[in-house]
């Protein structure tokens, strides 16, 4: 085929228009439908994605919610975006744009958005309210989505921090599976954490419990041992207090006693932080593999559990942090999914009802479906089916009673106006510490320097 | 220099590199060899595509999937979490859309720096050829703004419009193409008093037919892969062109390698069987853009 | 046919109007020049010196923004990591098409194989391409490791150490060089005949003719390449995205300077100096190009020109 057949000459200069014009139309008519101006009478509302599951269930809720108002003539719900950080780009473009949804789901804390105008506050409708009133949140959660005492969001339904353990791997090793003989201190459960730990060459058969390096559940760490990275009430990072940097020098030095001191080592024999799949490398998760004993993990997992790859065990239990050298009490931790009325919306009014009718009602079908807690006070929950379905009904009541309670004594956490650059600092400094290429103290003390000049900065715009 | 002796013209003859058969052997067996390597990820990806994740991690490498895992294709197209014929089609709209315009506007643009004098053509095609040197992500903030100030994010309009005005790339490509066209063919349809359009159209265009070809399908390969524009400027995951379903894919939670190859084996087919018979045009395109 | 018009007149209408022509046909590509590449750069430019907060007003802060990149590590190691990048992979890759092309020039049986083999990694979306490559360099699971060992070397751990995984980077960027061979392998073919039947006999060792004949021949080539090869390779991220994420793992070894301004616009919200970072990058960008184009002009030969 050649190019000359392509083209026969001579064709007229009205083809050559027509062309252009055909071309406009189609691109008029074929053009897929984006985020339009909408009318008032219509709700609109953005998720950041997930699974097609999660997108059917926020829709119905959505319609639900919908049909129950005579202002509303319909809904128009977009949902997945791509991860946090893609959505939040997409949610700036809108705002910028001044052509926001009346609804948005966050997985980024609401903070650094909030701290620069981006969305309403809801104080006022909070206060107004009976069902979204400030008592029906826990305490530490709200703080998420607070900035100098002005709240930008709610945390309608969240991934509860705790430790995890495999009930079997206990029983084999004459350790109690009761929940509440679960290791309480941080030396208890690094005592404990050796039994299970069996090396065959440079390959980790199996382990008790490898210190934690995930960054979104580091405060829940920072909590048990008495510290915090963040201090929202003074508005000053607490990277390198001295209670932080004990806790990462207690990791450091049960990496090297009981890890050979090399993580790499650990990573090359698989997948030890959490309960999925590792992305970098690909290894299985050891926990669902029945070679981890125990791990901190977000409740979301329990949805996950029986997928592929499948697990070899299932009775795997839910317990409390233990409490650091330095720390007096357990915390939990959380990674809420948030929801923010952008500031600009058409329909505020329309929006904050959504909201009162999800953390009360709607919450009750998407937990059932998907492990997210309710935190709203005023839900009263079934406990989500794949629970239900794989452990029975009295197990999975009261695991979900156990997630409830965890939900009440949640750390502040997620509340920075510069949210997403303090935990990059983060994740470097404790990579470094973990690689050993820098001082438990010299890396925090840079994370610190770093994330308190940003700091300053975004407080002085 | 070596003088020849006269009467002992050296015969044309090809030469013997390294000697004969032998030779040949040797060479392809170093082409051969040098070819696995590069097909290497190609192969890999094919194979893993129709294992599992086990299978893909395991430490005993198999070069052939054992087995053949055949449910990935099924699972690639019926899976609700990815709509890949849908994207799919968004490719193959975003893809024609941008190559339709880039075609129609390179075309003109290059028509007036090639075969048309003006004040300041040359310092305005200097200028063209320095807009490559801006990286996109320079131009890209503002613009992102002002589309969305706009109100076109969420949209195909920042992908498409402006591939109807132009691009350095293309238009500098074209004008190497018509400097080709003999000079004398304009002249003397000038002097018949046709209009610039005309000439255009009926004279120069038909010449560098070719020009259009290859113009037409770098755009199709460069726009299949576009993803930074598809990923800011879309909304709605209907919407996306595979090059963005892609990656959005991978960092859902579990990343699952097998489909995601799999993915990416078939998002690029499409242009693997548009090479294959066309691969004579790209070269052309190539060899004569960078004879400057 | 009407009568023509005296011969002066004729030149000074025909002069007018194609003027207009040229004009006219340039205009949507000029409008596009001005608006959608010029205003934004000086934009851009403009906003390096402003700080921005997402609503409310850009405020002028001077030169606030380049003091803060100057003593920025992560300014400071994505710039060190790009250049690195840049001076490691254009000249390995120019020197791979190169010798590829030369070898794809002999071939003559299969040489539409060969070809069509090189150029179609350039085929795969970016993606696709970085994470087959993670595939192949897991230690353990991948293929190369395997390969490596079995050669009796000692196969660095291409992800996880912080030395080995900038040469990820550039074996990823290597490995489509289809576009670069096949421009070498044109201007190898275009190269006259009679050229290389005089140098044959001329004098017999390829060496020689390789690198006193056709090389020369194709410096137009080899400028075209590395331009573009500079260009692209400041600008790699997609593949350094998937690699190394927003963080550069491991230890920021892959940290690009385009991740940096990505992450500094959305994820940190702090506009003012990803615009900042912006015009840095275009400033390399343009001082590298135009250093190569300034040595271009005792190095690169053109066929037929007199200039």
């Amino acid at each position: 085929m050649t190019a000359r057949r392509l083209f026969q000459t001579g064709l007229p200069r009205r083809g050559f228009l027509q062309g252009a014009g055909a071309a406009g139309a189609m691109m008029l008519g074929g053009l897929p439908r984006g985020a339009m101006a909408q009318g008032s009478d219509t709700i609109t509302m953005w998720t950041p994605g997930g699974s097609n599951l999660f997108c059917d269930i926020h829709t119905k809720i959505l319609n639900d919610f919908t049909a129950t108002r005579a202002a509303l003539a319909g809904a128009d719900m977009s949902c997945g975006f791509g991860d946090g950080g893609d959505y939040t780009q997409r949610l700036f473009g809108a705002i910028a744009a001044r052509q926001v949804p009346d609804v948005s789901m966050l997985w980024d804390s609401p903070v650094s958005l909030g701290a620069q105008g981006a969305f309403m506050p809801l104080d006022a409708y909070m206060a107004a309210s009976d069902k979204i009133n400030v008592e029906n949140w826990p305490g530490g959660l709200l703080a998420s989505c607070q900035y100098q005492g002005v709240t930008y969001g709610l945390p309608v339904t969240a991934g509860v921090y705790s430790m995890w353990f495999n009930a079997d791997m206990f029983a084999a090793k004459g350790i109690s599976t009761d929940r509440a003989d679960f290791p309480k201190t941080l030396d208890e459960m690094r005592r404990m954490s050796k039994e299970f730990t069996v090396w065959d060459g440079d390959r980790l058969v199996t382990a008790g419990f490898v210190p934690p390096r995930d960054t979104a559940s580091a405060p829940v760490w920072a909590s048990i041992n008495g510290g915090r990275f963040y201090n929202a009430a003074e508005s000053r990072y607490e990277i390198d207090s001295a209670q932080n940097i004990e806790l990462y020098s207690f990791f450091l030095d049960w990496l090297n006693e009981e890890y050979r001191g090399d993580i790499n080592l650990v990573d090359r024999s698989g997948h030890f932080d959490d309960g999925y799949v590792s992305n970098s490398t690909g290894l299985g998760p050891a926990f669902r593999e029945g070679r981890l004993a125990m791990m901190s993990q977000g409740c979301w997992l329990m949805g996950d559990f029986w997928a592929e790859p499948e697990p070899s065990f299932t009775n795997w239990d839910l317990a409390h942090y233990p409490v650091g050298p330095s720390g007096s009490a357990t915390a939990s931790g959380v990674y809420p999914n948030w929801f923010v009325i952008p500031a600009g919306a058409t329909n505020p009014d329309e929006a904050v009802a959504y909201l009162e009718y999800l953390a009360t009602e709607g919450v009750v079908e998407w937990f059932r479906q998907i492990p997210d807690v309710p935190t709203n006070a005023l839900v009263e929950a079934a406990p989500p089916e794949v629970i239900v379905n794989n452990r029975g009904e009295v197990y999975a009541q009261e695991v979900t009673a156990f997630l409830q309670e965890l939900a009440g004594i949640v750390t502040p956490m997620w509340d920075s106006p510069v949210q997403n650059f303090g935990m990059d600092q983060i994740t470097l400094a404790v990579e470094k510490i973990y690689t050993k290429t820098a001082s438990v103290t010299d890396a925090l003390a840079e994370a610190q320097r770093a994330s308190q000049a940003e700091l300053e900065r975004v407080l002085s715009l | 220099m070596t003088a020849l002796p006269t009467g002992t013209a050296k015969r044309r003859t090809p030469r013997n590199r390294g000697g004969g058969w032998i030779g040949k052997v040797m060479f392809h067996a170093l082409m051969l060899g040098i070819a696995a390597i590069f097909l290497l990820p190609f192969w890999w990806m094919l194979i893993s595509a129709f294992k599992n994740n086990a299978d893909i991690f395991s430490l005993d490498i198999t070069w052939w999937p054992d087995p053949v895992r055949w449910e990935n294709v099924v699972a690639l197209f019926t899976r609700p979490d990815f709509p890949f014929l849908r994207q799919f089609g968004n490719s193959v709209f975003y893809a024609g859309m941008v190559t339709l315009g880039t075609v129609l506007s390179c075309s003109v643009a290059a028509y007036s720096f090639a075969c048309l004098r003006w004040k300041g053509r040359d310092a305005v095609f200097a200028l063209t050829i320095g807009t490559l040197l801006i990286p996109a992500i320079v131009t890209f903030l503002p613009t992102y703004i002002v589309f969305a100030r706009m109100g076109l994010v969420g949209t195909y309009w920042p992908l498409i419009a402006p591939a109807f005005l132009g691009e350095a790339f293309y238009i500098f490509m074209m004008r190497q193409f018509f400097l080709g066209v003999p000079r004398e063919l304009i002249d003397a349809a000038r002097l018949d008093g046709a209009a610039e359009f005309r000439i255009f159209w009926q004279i120069v265009l038909p010449q560098a037919q070719t020009a259009l070809v290859v113009v037409a399908l770098f755009s199709i390969v460069y726009t299949w892969h576009e993803f930074f524009g598809p990923l800011i400027y879309l909304n709605d995951r209907n919407d996306y062109p595979l090059s963005v379903g892609l990656f959005t894919f991978r960092t859902q939670r579990a990343v699952e390698w097998p489909i995601t190859m799999m993915g990416s084996l078939f998002t690029a087919l499409p242009l693997i069987v548009m090479f294959l018979f066309t691969r004579r045009l790209f070269r052309e395109g190539l060899a004569t853009s960078s004879l400057k | 046919m009407t009568s023509t018009p005296a011969p002066s007149l004729r030149r000074r209408r025909s002069g007018r109007s194609e003027a207009l022509a040229g004009w006219l046909f340039a205009l949507p590509w000029l409008v596009k020049l001005g608006l959608l590449t010029l205003l934004p750069l000086v934009a851009t430019i403009a906003m390096g010196f402003m700080t921005m907060p997402i609503t409310g007003m850009p405020r002028w802060v001077g030169m606030a923004n380049y003091d803060q990149m100057f003593a920025d590590p992560a300014f400071l190691k994505s710039a060190q990591n790009s250049l690195m990048f840049a001076f490691i992979s254009v000249p390995i890759k120019l020197v791979l098409a190169l010798g590829l092309a030369l070898l794809l020039h002999r071939a003559r049986a299969l040489a539409g194989f060969y070809q069509t083999v090189f150029y179609l990694p350039f085929l795969m979306p970016a993606v696709a391409g970085s994470i087959v490559f993670i595939l192949l360099l897991t230690p353990g699971a991948g293929p190369v490791n395997l390969a490596l060992e079995g050669l009796g070397l000692d196969p660095p751990d291409w992800l996880r150490d912080p030395q080995a995984a900038l040469w990820t980077l550039v074996l990823i960027s290597i490995w489509p060089l289809g576009v670069e061979t096949l421009v070498f392998l044109g201007g190898l073919q275009n190269i006259p005949k009679d050229v290389n039947e005089a140098a044959e006999l001329d004098s017999p060792r390829s060496w020689h003719r390789l690198v006193w004949i056709t090389m020369p021949l194709i410096t137009p080539m080899i400028l075209f390449n590395l331009v573009i090869g500079i260009i692209s390779s400041f600008q790699i991220f997609v593949q350094a995205l998937v690699i190394g994420g927003t963080e550069g793992q491991p230890a920021q070894s892959t940290l690009m300077f385009m991740v940096v301004i990505y992450r500094t616009a959305f994820r940190y919200f702090n506009l003012g100096y990803a615009a900042a970072l912006s015009t840095m990058l275009f400033l390399a960008v343009l001082a590298v190009t135009v250093l190569v184009f300034w040595s271009a002009r005792r190095w690169v030969h053109y066929e037929g020109d007199t200039t």
